[in-house]
């Protein structure tokens, strides 16, 4: 947050750097700060959770902006995580990138994909990104053993529930495993004509496919690898059948919106829901209950799937550009920032140091339901990072979706889905080669 | 028709009451018909007002009534604390005005050229036209993004202007009016020697007025509500429009902000329901008075 955090930490990069073999590598490191000559830099971002991010993002790029002269970061909102990484692509495309910008951290593989993305591992390492980050936030910009970015506003999927409509059923404690997890969303389903007045489950809809991913992870099944997804192993289609299950015996809303889920939620016609961490601040104050965040149930093992961005630096522009796009991304991501973004948003902090300030722990003694995600963020890793993840994201959710209403079963779902994405990824990186 | 008046006989308790009421709704029977659907198609727009007034807990709680507990204001001004809509407001409005201004000049001369003139490769023109209003409008982003780019346009207000000055549809829509404009009528201007701007102005433009309106009222609503091309284009919010306002509001992670939301809603779409109101009877009237069959 203060000026001198930053200058140590520039004079730290520029010692290590120079002290590191890999100097002609990273001409930028060691180029001298500009001083008198200003920098430009644009930053583009989405808009994903409630609360009035935008104000939050503009407040603290005002913030550096004061504290470093020298460098002009300009705030440029774009959107959804789509419409950003469009309007990215596009700036990409005719040879202008923004400086810095913050996608979904699927979106890695695409990027890289158009060779877009500036290395950070050799400055990282001389850093204390390495110590400090949380090692399963720090892996979503991770691409064979390189670093392409700064994770800045990570979530995960949690299990929230209805603790009134809890203890009304009797149910002591939320499910901890998959089996709790169908008995709890049994008892707390009400009946009453072809559709329950109230679903024991909710699953969000149009990001199932995250929290089906988690689901894989829970058994032990990390259901893609670089260059293809593993949808057709038996571990995501014991998951998918559980699913089902449930959605047969009618404890499970068999399709939802994601919006429309968490209204659901609040209104009290679905006692407990699969969301994001990210909704945390807006289910606790518009529900007229006590809301309850849970991990999600595990089966072997605890799992999640990682949802949010970092923030990435173009590898196409000039390197006090990118000397300029690195202090405003450290910054970004400092222990003091993090832990204020943290709070005013629901997303997790990233670094440890974030999670030790008095701040933060005054914050978890009064929210203490903020503390699950981070407890969960230990099992938690990226999401779906393979080429043309956006079609990948389509496919397995429509099998997902036909398979719940019962047009199809779970395993022929998902070989078909594999079967197709598989051919779908070796045609793109096809493209990318030729 | 009798079928029509049955509800009405719920009401009435009198005999006579009962006389009166039939006779009026024999003579309003269209009124039976036209007022549930009127309030069907006004009843988004009072949800709307409703939730811009609501707290957040209200809107989900299941004992909570359609009405508001209390009529909170506190949305609207907390709702204009998240961009600069004034700006925005102002953008749109100079987008819109300058996008409607230019197509009207660009289609009518297009039309009437493609309705009344002969020129070499006519019917190879219209047809590339016609191409282009199969286009999606997202097939041409990147084109048009490059060009604008080399014209130095990006990130200003013209940005958002300048691709739509012409209009594939409008002239298509248009060039069908003038065919049906009988061609007695402009021949007797011609002999008052009128050239073809003035039978244009004269006898083309009063007689298409219906379509000129209709293609307005698609155009403004359009241009009005379009989000993604001024998000790809501009940066600044001095040059932003007020659907970009709104976008801050639906949130994808974590479900909409609903008070704000509509709240924002009201604000954007209040300056288009004015002018409709304002002119609804020019609206009308331009549909009904036309000599043209």
């Amino acid at each position: 947050m203060n000026p001198s955090n930053s200058n140590i930490t520039r004079r730290r990069v520029l010692t290590a750097a120079l002290a590191a073999p890999v100097i002609s590598k990273m001409p930028w490191v060691i180029s001298p700060a500009r001083a008198g000559s200003t920098v430009n830099l644009q930053f583009m971002y989405p808009v994903g959770v409630s609360g009035d991010i935008n104000t939050i993002i503009t407040g603290m790029i005002a913030d550096f902006n004061e504290q470093h002269p020298g460098i002009v970061v300009e705030a440029v909102y774009a959107g959804t995580y789509e419409s950003t990484e469009q309007k990215v692509i596009t700036d990409i495309g005719v040879g202008a990138p923004p400086a810095l910008w913050l996608p979904i951290n699927s979106a890695l593989q695409t990027f890289l994909g158009v060779d877009a993305l500036e290395d950070l591992t050799d400055v990282a390492k001389a850093d204390d990104i390495y110590e400090d980050f949380i090692g399963g936030f720090l892996d979503t910009c991770i691409s064979d053993g390189r670093l392409y970015g700064l994770s800045f506003q990570p979530s995960t999927p949690v299990l929230y529930y209805n603790k009134a409509a809890l203890a009304e059923a009797g149910v002591e404690a939320a499910p901890e495993t998959w089996d709790d997890l169908f008995e709890t969303a049994q008892a707390l389903t009400i009946r009453g004509g072809d559709t329950p007045s109230r679903w024991g489950l909710t699953v969000g809809g149009g990001w199932h496919d995250w929290i089906f991913e988690a689901f894989c992870r829970q058994n032990e099944l990390l259901p893609w690898e670089g260059d293809k997804v593993l949808w057709d192993r038996p571990e995501a289609v014991e998951a998918l059948q559980f699913w089902k299950a449930m959605v047969d015996v009618g404890c499970m809303a068999p399709s939802s919106t994601w919006q429309g889920s968490a209204n659901d939620f609040m209104a009290g016609s679905t006692a407990m829901l699969y969301h994001s961490t990210g909704s945390l601040t807006n289910l606790r104050t518009s529900s007229s209950f006590d809301v309850g965040v849970a991990m999600m149930p595990k089966r072997k093992v605890w799992g999640a799937s990682q949802g949010g961005g970092p923030i990435m630096i173009a590898k196409n522009q000039s390197d006090a550009h990118k000397e300029a796009a690195w202090t405003f991304a450290r910054w970004m991501t400092s222990t003091d920032v993090q832990a204020e973004w943290g709070m005013a948003t629901g997303y997790l902090a990233v670094r440890k140091s974030s999670w030790e300030t008095k701040v933060m722990q005054d914050y978890l003694a009064k929210v203490p339901e903020a503390r699950t995600a981070l407890n969960q963020a230990e099992y938690s890793g990226a999401y779906l990072q393979v080429p043309a993840y956006a079609r990948a994201r389509d496919v397995i959710k429509s099998a997902i979706d036909r398979t719940l209403v019962g047009e199809i079963e779970p395993e022929a779902a998902l070989t078909a889905a594999a079967t197709d994405m598989n051919r779908e990824i070796a045609r793109v990186m096809r493209r990318q080669r030729g | 028709m009798t079928d029509m008046t049955e509800p009405r006989k719920a009401f009435a308790s009198p005999v006579a009451a009962f006389r009166r009421n039939l006779q009026r709704a024999r003579q309003g029977w269209l009124h039976l018909l036209l007022v549930p659907v009127a309030l069907l198609w006004v009843s988004p727009l009072v949800w709307i007002i409703l939730t811009s007034l609501k707290t957040r807990t209200e809107i989900f709680h299941p004992e909570a009534g359609v009405l508001p507990a209390v009529l909170r204001f506190e949305n609207y001004p907390a709702t204009l604390t998240v961009a600069p809509f004034g700006t925005y407001l102002l953008n749109s409005i100079l987008v819109t005005g300058s996008i409607i201004a230019a197509q009207l000049v660009t289609i009518t001369l297009a039309a009437y050229a493609f309705a009344r003139l002969e020129f070499p490769l006519k019917r190879f023109f219209f047809a590339i036209f016609l191409l282009q209003v199969m286009f999606p409008i997202y097939a041409t982003f990147l084109t048009n993004f490059v060009t604008l780019r080399d014209m130095g346009l990006v990130n200003t207000l013209p940005a958002l202007i300048v691709p739509f000055i012409a209009s594939g549809y409008g002239t298509f829509m248009l060039r069908q009016s003038f065919r049906q404009v009988p061609s007695e009528l402009s021949d007797a201007a011609r002999l008052d020697g009128c050239g073809h701007l003035a039978i244009l102005w004269h006898v083309y433009l009063p007689l298409v007025k219906p379509t000129l309106v209709a293609f307005g009222i698609i155009s403004v609503v359009v241009h009005w509500n379009d989000y993604m091309w001024p998000l790809l284009v501009t940066n600044s919010d001095s040059v932003r429009t007020l659907p970009i306002g709104l976008g801050l509001l639906a949130k994808a992670d974590s479900g909409a902000d609903w008070t704000r939301l509509m709240a924002g809603t009201m604000i954007v779409i209040a300056p288009l329901l004015l002018f409709f109101v304002i002119f609804q009877r020019r609206f009308v009237d331009s549909f009904m008075h036309t000599g043209v069959k």
